[in-house]
């Protein structure tokens, strides 16, 4: 600790603002004149662009002459604020890593010398700045006693095992679709005209689109095989047995769930594969004995697949299933919480 | 929680739940989000794809539902349209009472293998109905 008593300290605070200082008078000579020079010419111009197009051969940037080489807007003029999605290099994310790198080290740096001048102001004793904010929200919310409570609570061994993270990895896998889900939702447009080619948008046009939309695609398949493998783990152990029934109607109502996501997410990218799949879907509902027209009418909104359909089921997929999901997640993880995990003979 | 008091676990069979069993969740947790990169990687290189824009009028010759519906609409072929969609909504309604009905404790591992047998049979001939859905 006498390295960091506070003499040393003090001599190190003014050892680098006079390296500071030093620098700056350094850098400094002769820099008066050349900013000038840079004011004199155009301000907030860099490049001449009159000349570029000059020797380009283009008589006026809206017009270029034919089999000239297409020269870019000045920047200042052509803002360009779907390149980033395009995937045409305008460098807007250059300029944003810079500011974000050189930003929030430049505030860390900033907020250290604070720290240890305060430190050492208010002779306090040094704490990180996790315990220090966990502290500031203890005094106000008493939340560390709960949580502590929560946190401490014994899990068995045998929990472990690898089948019986089954429900667990589909809880996750469905938190990795929301993900995607919402990042996809973005470019999607859930019309019959615009459904398709924006799908298309998606795969070709759109930074990652195609990666984004196969996690999309192939986590659903797996969050099916995962919730019926947890199902059948859940069942061939014995776990559904008093006092925990009702963990398994609510992982029943879970499984639905799940199945119904499939059902109307297989629809949205409106091609052929999708329409017909869920006009043979719908079919199997509507043949149901009493209530199959009304299950048909409700689902299609018709009697035909239409853009009607499109939009209910888009509807469902983004905003009902997710809030009947989460609400029944809830449900499920309290109970087992509650309960516990059931031992195995 | 009172008739599970003979079945109780004893604290040294146990770890705490954080940061030991955290630390587990963390890792498979990790897994999942790598394996989801891959899918995501593999996907750039090989795209999901689209098929061709849907049109009303124009039906394909081998219409399919997804793959979990498959065999149901597989069964739908061969036996009377209401009969096979009672069935699966009969199977849904007995999953969820299932609790209900089956309230013996185990007391020995013969009513376990007996439900692995159950669940083997009916997963074979779903993943059959599914398969002869996907050829024909």
């Amino acid at each position: 600790m006498d390295f960091f008593s506070r003499r040393p300290f003090l001599y190190g605070i003014f050892m680098v603002i006079a390296v500071v200082l030093l620098l700056f008078v350094i850098t400094n000579k002769g820099g008066a004149t050349s900013s000038t020079q840079i004011s004199e010419s155009s301000p907030g111009q860099l490049l001449n662009w009159p000349w570029i197009h000059r020797i380009f051969g283009v008589d006026s940037p809206s017009h270029p002459a034919s089999g000239s080489v297409l020269i870019p807007q000045p920047p200042e003029k052509d803002l360009c604020l779907h390149c980033h999605i395009t995937g045409e290099d305008k460098g807007l994310w250059t300029p944003l890593a810079r500011w974000m790198l050189f930003g929030s080290v430049s505030l860390i740096f900033i907020f250290g010398v604070y720290r240890s001048a305060n430190l050492w102001i208010t002779r306090s004793p040094w704490k990180p700045i996790t315990l220090r904010a966990a502290e500031w929200v203890d005094k106000r919310y008493g939340v560390s006693e709960p949580l502590s409570k929560i946190l401490s609570k014994p899990v068995p061994k045998f929990a472990l095992r690898w089948w019986y993270c089954l429900g667990g990895i589909t809880a996750f896998l469905f938190v990795i679709q929301a993900i995607t889900g919402i990042m996809l939702a973005f470019y999607y447009k859930p019309t019959p005209e615009a459904a398709f080619s924006s799908i298309q948008y998606i795969e070709t046009q759109v930074r990652f689109g195609a990666g984004i939309r196969a996690i999309h695609h192939w986590a659903a398949n797996g969050m099916i095989i995962l919730c019926i493998a947890h199902m059948l783990r859940v069942f061939i152990m014995g776990a559904y047995k008093s006092p925990r029934e009702l963990n398994w109607v609510s992982g029943v109502l879970l499984l639905v769930i799940t199945l119904a996501f499939g059902f109307t997410g297989y629809l949205l990218p409106w091609d052929q594969r999708a329409f017909w799949a869920t006009t043979v879907g719908s079919e199997i509902a509507g043949s149901i004995p009493v209530i199959g027209n009304l299950a048909l009418v409700f689902l299609r909104v018709g009697w035909n697949v239409s853009d009607l359909t499109l939009s209910r089921f888009y509807g469902l997929h983004v905003i009902i299933l997710p809030i009947v999901t989460l609400l029944s997640m809830g449900v499920h993880f309290l109970m087992v919480r509650r309960l516990g995990i059931a031992k195995p003979l | 929680m009172s008739d599970d008091s003979n079945n109780t676990i004893q604290e040294k069979d146990t770890i705490p739940f954080y940061p030991d069993h955290v630390s587990t969740e963390l890792r498979v947790v990790m897994g999942i989000t790598l394996l989801a990169i891959i899918f995501g990687v593999i996907g750039l290189i090989l795209p999901v794809g689209l098929g061709e824009p849907a049109d009303p009028m124009n039906t394909p010759a081998h219409v399919k539902p997804e793959w979990y519906f498959l065999s149901l609409y597989q069964l739908l072929k061969f036996i009377p349209k209401t009969a096979g969609v009672i069935l699966p909504i009969a199977a849904m309604i007995m999953l969820t009472i299932w609790p209900f009905i089956d309230r013996k404790r185990d007391v020995s591992l013969k009513n376990r293998r007996l439900r692995f047998l159950v669940v083997v049979v009916i997963l074979l001939v779903i993943i059959a109905l599914t398969i002869w859905g996907e050829v024909s």
